[in-house]
């Protein structure tokens, strides 16, 4: 692994993060924290009901100027926002920004109420009147599915957005001699960043455009859709994003409120903002997952996996976000339901459904949360089924690292890795042995013990010509980085990925470092800003370190040779014969610090060479992977539970991940992305559920009845950590956000059916609740 | 509305406010110390933590009439504080923050573990940690800060 350079605080180093000290001292600057004079409140008045159609809605009296419907911004010319995607048969549709005639699901915004508090806004909301006619709703995915289900949107024949069928080899599916078949269910729930969504607006008369703040990963692309519906030109919107408290692809779509809010303070002339409340989060904004499968897998008698065969079926909700659509979830599922694992025959048919309830969003992971739970689930069946150890039928199937780079079966690419070293380090850590003879002598308070394992691999940094074949309404290039040296001689960097608690400020710095020699005290990180940041399509799919990473180190050989053109003049030495090592130009007859070439470019130019570059010491410049692929990261998670088959709770014994991201930019904050992406999984696994009445009302509206996963629930996860760079990317780093996420719900679920295995029960739905497994149990006893 | 007299990080300071005004709403936007962070607005999540004579309380559920004639210190109070100081360190250090909002309320949180339980052990507080809620971290960071600082203030 690197070593962090000559001043440590490059590639490999762990260093402490910049970015700490503001939050330590409570001094972050998030949207909710920024003031304006005369700023006024907004409390939205949401349905009440999922489904009804002739909406109408009354003004209270004496409060007509204060409140603003689709009606009136209908009037003023607003456009609706409307995703559209390439896959042939995709039925598209408006996502409101407030809700005309029909309502489509609980929470859904229909009018903006104005105070000059929240209380006094909130006061208005309930004085708004709704009429509509109620009908029926359709909630659950399957019947939702179904001809003759009530239609969410009424010009379609049917609520399937998107029927996909992803073949390979498909005869060959035939050949198996062992089949075992699932059904599978991911259910909704809720993103939960401890700062809900925010947004503040105000026309600003001098620089004479709108500036939003809005508690975002995507500025830009935020600045774009701004454009498009209110018909602003792009000199006349700055979006700015500043401290984000958490995102995890929540905060990578465009929310309705971040269009109506700043037309709304257009309208009054004023800074208005909306903070969404937690309820308002939960029920009509954040949800996300919700994955049914029915899986068949198929194997020879020595356990080769021979085929897979699949039905998936994801709920998307009632309407389309942007951009990233309401088939991203179907489409992928269909596409990578394969994994870590060979197969040479492939049939797996997607559906995305609308149903009355809110619209999913990316949720770390993006379907491969739903994706691994369903494929390791039905791989521990087929063990099961073959009397075989679990691990071992995976090492069986895993595709070896002498085949890197491995196309697999509907035409994805591989990039690096050992992906059954992986496994075998986590069946080691774990000691699968030592859990066997425990099981054999039983627990003494009646427990009951299961080892489970999770194998993932995630596709990192988003490729341009993938997200082009999906036709998204964002679509990545060449990212991009602008660096510059300072008077000083310190490097200002500004990039439009956003970081919202990633530590990119300090990981970001830390490639400017390694690639110059920089102390990372002179290398600032710029972000969150239109207005200072090269465009960019944003953070999500785990690419900001590979992309801005890879962006920042292309950019700053590109600095480093006008540095040394104007060092090497300063050294009268030739070019060629003048190299960067530590912040200073080093020639054969001494050396000249970048302190010195900055300030002569700056303050002394009559010093500079005839022939200098006159672009100075300012530069932009690009990277994407080439070829056009990206890059693979993966792991297995371990798990050991004990479960109580009165209570049926689960406790969580022992934890372990053997992961490679490739290179490891900062092996601290590399930790804490996985640990806290694995509890996010845990909550997957075992609490968090956005659950619906059959009338589509949301039953967890608080965090009370949402359950979120809390420092007494997971205390013990130890890390593992192959490298394997990969040959894509600025060294060989792979993406890293999300992928902790991933595999928790399928490692605990098998953990959970190894415990209950003499009982010849499994559990197949996600949150593993201790009524749901008691009912598991129960369906036992018989 | 109502007239209240507290002191708010040591200074003394008089308002009307209307009785429905919650403690956390009073110190973000009518004292502006916007530390203090709401995640929740519920009591559950803990963020928006502070010390109401030196006892930590949720300022979300707290009318600000409650604090009348109260001593109330939020994280922009803690300047001279050797605990504080112990912790924000600690934190630092074992990267017990990633996003940041959750913070404040687990500094607060954090320092009245540390100084009223001096014997703690993981799993205690790990217990005494369960009213806050970090969405980032996986709390591993948080809980290795507060023990690191258990045992300097132990030595």
């Amino acid at each position: 692994m690197a070593d962090g350079g000559i001043t440590g605080h490059g590639i490999g180093a762990r260093v402490l993060r910049k970015e700490d000290r503001r939050f330590l001292e409570g001094a972050g600057r998030y949207v909710a924290d920024v003031a304006r004079p005369r700023i006024l409140d907004a409390a939205i008045v949401r349905s009440p009901v999922a489904h009804a159609r002739n909406l109408t809605v009354t003004k209270p009296v004496r409060h007509e100027q204060s409140v603003f419907t689709a009606d009136d911004m209908a009037a003023d010319g607003v456009k609706s926002i409307h995703v559209v995607s390439k896959f042939p048969g995709h039925k598209a549709s408006d996502y409101p920004h407030l809700a005309t005639g029909k309502l489509r699901f609980v929470g859904e915004a229909v009018a903006v109420c104005l105070a000059d508090t929240r209380a006094g806004a909130e006061d208005i909301a309930v004085q708004t009147g709704l009429d509509f006619d109620a009908l029926p709703p359709a909630i659950d995915m399957l019947s939702a599915a179904e001809t003759g289900a009530p239609k969410v949107h009424d010009d379609w024949e049917d609520n399937v957005i998107l029927d996909s069928l992803f073949e390979g080899n498909p005869e060959g599916l035939g050949d198996a001699a062992v089949s075992v078949t699932r059904t599978f269910r991911m259910n909704r729930q809720a993103v939960n960043p401890l700062e809900g969504a925010a947004v503040l607006a105000e026309w600003d008369a001098r620089d004479d455009r709108l500036v939003v703040h809005s508690s975002s990963q995507i500025p830009h692309i935020l600045k774009n859709a701004l454009c498009e519906c209110l018909g602003l030109r792009q000199n006349q919107v700055h979006v700015i994003a500043p401290d984000v408290g958490g995102g995890f692809g929540y905060k990578c779509v465009l929310l309705p409120e971040e269009i109506f809010i700043p037309w709304v303070a257009m309208q009054v002339k004023r800074p208005v903002r909306w903070i969404q409340d937690r309820r308002e989060h939960l029920i009509a904004a954040a949800n996300a997952r919700e994955h049914h499968y029915a899986v068949t897998l198929h194997a020879d008698t020595d356990g080769r996996f021979i085929g897979l065969e699949a039905d998936i079926i994801v709920d998307s909700g009632a309407y389309s976000v942007y951009p990233h659509s309401n088939i991203l979830e179907s489409t992928m599922a269909g596409r990578t339901l394969h994994g870590p694992y060979m197969f040479s025959s492939y049939k797996v048919h997607s559906r995305a459904v609308a149903t009355n309830k809110p619209p999913i969003v990316p949720y770390r992971g993006v379907a491969r949360p739903g994706i691994c739970f369903a494929l390791e689930l039905a791989v521990d069946a087929m063990a099961r089924e073959l009397g075989r150890e679990p691990h071992d039928l995976r090492i069986q199937n895993l595709v070896p690292k002498e085949k890197m780079p491995y196309t697999t079966i509907t035409g994805g690419e591989f990039d690096s890795g050992d992906y059954p070293e992986a496994l075998r380090r986590s069946v080691d850590l774990i000691d699968v042995a030592a859990i066997r003879a425990r099981q054999q002598q039983g627990e003494a308070d009646g427990r009951l013990i299961g080892v489970g394992f999770g194998c993932y691999i995630e596709m990192t940094a988003l490729q341009t010509s993938a997200a082009a074949r999906a036709g998204l309404a964002a679509i990545p290039g060449y990212e991009q980085a602008h660096v510059r040296l300072t008077p000083d001689g310190g490097l200002e960097i500004g990039v439009g990925v956003q970081n919202h608690g990633q530590g990119m400020e300090t990981t970001l710095a830390q490639v400017a470092c390694e690639r110059l020699g920089m102390d990372i005290e002179m290398v600032s990180i710029r972000h969150g800003d239109t207005a200072t940041s090269p465009y960019s399509t944003g953070t999500y799919a785990s690419r900001s370190m590979v992309m801005a990473g890879g962006a920042i180190a292309r950019t700053c050989d590109v600095l480093g040779e006008r540095i040394k053109s104007i060092g090497a003049h300063l050294l009268q030495s030739a070019l060629e014969d003048v190299r960067i090592e530590n912040a200073r130009v080093v020639g054969p007859s001494g050396d000249v610090s970048f302190v010195e070439i900055a300030r002569v470019w700056h303050r002394n130019p009559e010093d500079l060479p005839a022939d200098v570059d006159p672009a100075g010491v300012e530069v932009t410049s690009g990277f994407r992977p080439s070829p056009d692929n990206s890059p693979f990261s993966y792991a297995t998670h371990a798990a050991v539970v004990a479960v109580d088959p009165e209570l049926g709770q689960v406790e969580i014994l022992d934890y372990v991940i053997s992961e490679d991201c490739g290179t490891i930019v900062n092996p601290m904050i590399v930790d804490g992305q996985i640990l806290g992406g694995a509890l996010q999984g845990v909550g997957t696994a075992l609490f968090e559920e956005s659950y619906y009445d059959d009338e589509g009302q949301p039953l967890a509206s608080t965090f009370t009845d949402y359950s979120m996963p809390g420092p007494t629930h997971l205390a013990n996860i130890r890390l593992d950590h192959l490298v394997t760079p990969s040959p894509l990317t600025e060294y060989g780093v792979k993406g890293l956000g999300e992928g902790g996420a991933i595999p928790p719900p399928a490692t605990i679920a098998n953990a959970i059916n190894d415990a209950l295995r003499e009982f010849g029960v499994e559990v197949n739905e996600t949150p593993m609740s201790p009524r749901r497994v008691r009912a598991k149990i129960a369906e036992a006893a018989g | 509305m109502t007239e209240l007299t507290l002191k708010i990080n040591g200074e003394e300071v008089t308002a009307n406010v209307e009785p429905r005004l919650s403690l956390a709403d009073y110190i973000r936007d009518h004292r502006r110390l916007t530390g203090t962070h709401l995640g929740c607005e519920h009591g559950v999540c803990g963020a928006c933590t502070v010390l109401m004579n030196g006892e930590p309380v949720r300022s979300c559920i707290t009318f600000a009439v409650v604090a009348d004639g109260t001593e109330v210190t939020t994280i922009e109070g803690f300047d001279d504080d050797d605990p504080m100081a112990q912790l924000r360190q600690a934190f630092h250090e074992n990267h017990a923050l990633q996003c940041g909002y959750c913070t404040p309320g687990m500094l607060v949180a954090a320092r009245d573990i540390v100084t009223r339980l001096p014997d703690a052990d993981e799993d205690r507080v790990r217990l005494e940690l369960a009213g806050n809620l970090c969405r980032c971290t996986g709390y591993v960071g948080i809980v290795n800060a507060i023990l690191a600082v258990l045992e300097q203030r132990r030595a």
